[in-house]
């Protein structure tokens, strides 16, 4: 038992200092800057096979011929890749910590914000909590995973991705890479390079994960890139529902976080995957802040597979992502639902590609944007059929609701049909807060932040009803929380 | 980025690829890599679409029109000016610049038509319109061009306060064919009507942009569009509706609705609302498919022959955006032609 307390504490531990602060880890770094060496070196950290090494090589060249895509409504400083750590691991012991070195102002945050993540009550053994798997990565390594034992028992693998490559290496050699290609794109390209840690989740047939999986990210080390990697593999009728949970300090500097997602689902397989990204937003005048750039996707291969994607966006001073579902299996079926919101100086470019190369397959997308402060929010979807996928549905419905003069809310959707039997529908409307209902909820005693946070809810209501029970509690009070300061 | 592009026949580095966003799905550069030979003067006879209509006819033969120095429009024009863009060459390329200004005050029914007998040829036509304060400008567009000719016609439409546009256009498409629309749209009491219908067949292409530019409180935007391919034909439909920033109190609406009536027909739509005031009204609807298979086996089951079901349901889509034509005489003309292309 001795170890499980000390995983316990060991996650408790990093839970006290999420957020907004550092937690003084000792860390161990690679040298700054990028280049064949760093990419050896954190290969041979991680214990790889020889193949795997070849496989980061091959996509570091690719990453140095390819360009920074510029086509996202949304406006940073160039990042400066050789001025970053991509390496940076906490060292064996914890350092001392203070408490006393936290931001009040952040301290109130989280005392509203509740527990973060139910996890920590379940590492404390409180009885009657929910039981969830946790995979917490740690600036560029998963420090702990729970509950392995429990879930080895039926089967699921639920492990660091750079344990899997050890252990399991034919299954995450046939996957990955495969939904997400090295050469996607230009971060996933540079993910591919340099990732050094993240999930690895396997379902095996006919397995229903007996408790939700979930993954904490969270950016410490300063001038940190931030390159984790998951793989989920749902075998053939399989069910999991994975959750991710995200946050960094405050700092001054632009943080990257460059992160790849892979889904694969095979016949009857169903993956749910949640997200609440909360990364520091930097602050009021927009300085410092997590750069998000992330490629998520999902490879529907099996028939009558099902991905849903469910996603709170409420962090980062840069959300530039698109989780994806390509529906390759007949009656596949593939769902997003959305959530972003902007406040202060914040951009947020986000939506989804639903692909239709399969019959009869299905999707469906709820996106709400919610623009507040300086800030900007731009839906971003693609609905592609392809010629030969007959029969497909699609639903899309953006609602965009403005909070202030100076904020910015876009939707550019794309449609592709290339098939006379699909059925695709869109829908769009902006708007701002009705004044009646601000004052109907303010007539009946609730102060107009709180009428905000009231009347925002009932507005992203229809996302939130998909979020797990434990992180629709939670995402409720974020909502409340970003817009803090968005009204008076 | 979002500056459009101005198409020069004389110079290739303008043809824009679908590197280029705006013309993603209309990829000039493929077909036309060089500058076209120029095409020679001709003569056609008066006529045109809108013959029957009377009033004033002004004809570009390959690109040219004697004696034209733009129209100006003054006080209430009662009868219509019949603007015809008539291509009598094969296989070679012209463009021509038009202005139309409407000034104050004034109101002109302008009934335009791109009219291709020849083949194979490139023609590129520019509008420069401005409508002037309380103005009203009504814009009836049937644009045909030969299945094997590239058609590009680009508008910039400024609009002052009061100002009204009502612009329908109607397209049979062309190989490659593109109508753009950019109105400046002032708000204060502008109003803008942009409608849009297209009927394709065999493997033509039709692209019909818009961008609306509201810069000022108060304006309202109604948008329409409705497209039918068959075949391997392909639509384009990007609408792009822009609200800056204090252009409070906008309200904007945008449809775009497609059938695709065969298995290899094509839809491409990118409907964009780019908002930076919120006390604003807009929305858009976008949808793609087929025809209801419940008012076909209806219609079946009464004894109506499966083409002339489609055809009867096809008709009556399309003739929505018909029907919003205020023109009378425009509206008629442009049923029949509508209907004919079916």
């Amino acid at each position: 038992m001795a170890a499980v307390q000390e995983t316990i504490d060991a996650v408790a531990a990093l839970e006290k200092y999420e957020h907004g602060f550092t937690s003084d880890i000792e860390q161990e770094f690679a040298p700054k800057g990028l280049n064949a060496d760093i990419v050896r070196f954190i290969s041979e950290k991680k214990c790889e096979p020889e193949w795997m090494l070849e496989w980061r090589l091959a996509a570091f060249e690719r990453w140095q011929a390819m360009e920074e895509p510029t086509w996202a409504s949304v406006k940073y400083e160039p990042i400066d890749y050789q001025d970053l750590y991509y390496y940076a691991a906490p060292k064996e012991k914890d350092g001392p910590k203070s408490l006393d070195e936290v931001d009040p102002e952040l301290l109130a945050v989280y005392a509203k914000l509740g527990i973060p993540l139910k996890e920590q009550e379940v590492l404390a053994g409180v009885q009657g909590a929910p039981r969830v798997a946790v995979d917490a990565v740690f600036d560029s390594v998963s420090v702990v995973t729970t509950f392995k034992a429990e879930l080895a028992k039926v089967g699921v693998i639920f492990m660091p991705i750079s344990e899997a490559l050890r252990e399991h290496p034919e299954l995450v050699r046939q996957y990955l890479g495969s939904v997400v290609p090295v050469s996607d794109n230009y971060f996933s390209a540079l993910n591919s390079a340099v990732f050094s840690d993240g999930s690895f989740v396997y379902i095996p047939p006919g397995v229903r994960c007996p408790m939700e999986l979930s993954t904490y990210f969270r950016i410490n080390a300063s001038q940190t890139g931030q390159f984790e990697r998951t793989l989920i593999i749902a075998d053939k009728g399989s069910y999991v529902s994975y959750l991710e949970g995200c946050t960094a300090p405050m700092r001054d500097e632009n943080q990257l976080h460059a992160a790849v997602v892979e889904i694969i689902a095979l016949d009857d397989a169903e993956v749910k995957y949640s997200t609440v990204q909360n990364w520091y937003p930097g602050d009021a005048e927009g300085k410092g802040g997590i750069y998000n750039f992330v490629t998520k996707r999902a490879d529907c291969r099996g028939d009558r597979s099902k991905v849903s994607w469910t996603q709170v966006e409420t962090g980062s001073a840069i959300t530039w992502k698109y989780p994806s579902c390509l529906l390759k299996g007949e009656e596949s079926s593939g769902e997003f639902y959305s959530i972003a919101i902007t406040n202060g100086r914040q951009q947020a470019d986000t939506g989804t590609k639903m692909v239709h190369l399969g019959k009869n397959s299905r999707s469906r997308i709820i996106a709400k944007a919610v623009s507040a402060g300086r800030s900007d929010s731009t839906y971003r979807g693609l609905v592609s059929v392809h010629p030969k996928a007959t029969g497909v549905r699609n639903f899309t419905q953006c609602d965009s609701l403005l909070i202030g003069k100076e904020c910015g809310s876009h939707t550019v959707p794309y449609i592709e049909a290339r098939n006379g039997s699909a059925q695709l529908e869109h829908e769009a409307t902006t708007t701002r807060l009705s004044e009646d209902q601000l004052f109907y909820a303010q007539q009946r005693g609730l102060s107009e932040e709180e009428a905000v946070a009231l009347l925002v809810n009932g507005f992203v209501r229809d996302v939130l009803q998909e979020l797990p029970m434990e992180f629709a509690v939670e995402a409720q009070k974020l909502v409340a929380i970003s817009l803090e300061g968005s009204v008076g | 980025m979002n500056a459009p592009v101005r198409i020069d026949l004389k110079d290739p580095s303008s043809f824009p690829s679908r590197r280029v966003e705006a013309w993603k799905y209309t990829d000039l550069y493929r077909w036309l890599r060089e500058t076209p030979p120029a095409s020679p003067e001709g003569a056609v006879e008066p006529g045109g679409p809108f013959a029957a209509l009377g009033g004033e006819e002004l004809t570009f033969v390959n690109g040219r029109c004697d004696g034209f120095a733009g129209i100006v429009a003054e006080g209430e024009g009662l009868t219509p000016v019949r603007l015809r863009f008539v291509s009598t060459a094969e296989g070679a390329g012209h463009q021509a610049r038009v202005t139309i200004d409407v000034k104050p005050g004034a109101s002109l029914t302008l009934l335009e038509s791109y009219e291709g007998p020849a083949r194979g040829y490139v023609s590129n036509i520019s509008l420069d319109i401005t409508v002037g304060e309380g103005a009203r400008l009504t814009r009836v567009i049937v644009a045909e061009d030969a299945a094997d000719a590239i058609g590009i016609s680009q508008a910039h439409i400024t609009l002052a306060h009061g100002a009204t546009l009502h612009q329908s256009a109607f397209t049979a498409g062309g190989k490659l064919q593109r109508l753009e629309t950019q109105v400046e749209h002032p708000g204060h009491g502008a109003f803008v009507r942009l409608d849009a219908a297209y009927a394709l067949h065999d493997a033509r292409h039709a692209d019909l942009t818009s961008v609306v530019d509201h810069q000022g409180p108060d304006g309202r935007t109604s948008q329409l569009t409705k497209g039918v391919v068959h075949d391997t034909a392909r639509g384009v439909f990007q609408g792009k509706i822009i609200v800056e920033r204090g252009a409070d109190g906008t309200d904007a609406r945008m449809g775009h609705h497609a059938l695709i009536l065969s298995e290899r027909g094509e839809i491409d739509a990118k409907p964009e609302l780019i908002i930076y005031a919120d006390d604003v009204q807009c929305a858009h609807g976008n949808t793609v498919g087929s025809l209801d298979q419940n008012a076909l086996f209806y219609m079946q089951q009464r004894g109506i022959p499966f083409e002339e079901a489609r055809a009867l349901l096809t008709h009556a889509f399309l003739m929505e955006v018909v029907d919003r034509v205020e023109h009378e005489g425009a509206r008629e003309v442009v049923r029949e032609w509508l209907t004919a292309r079916l």
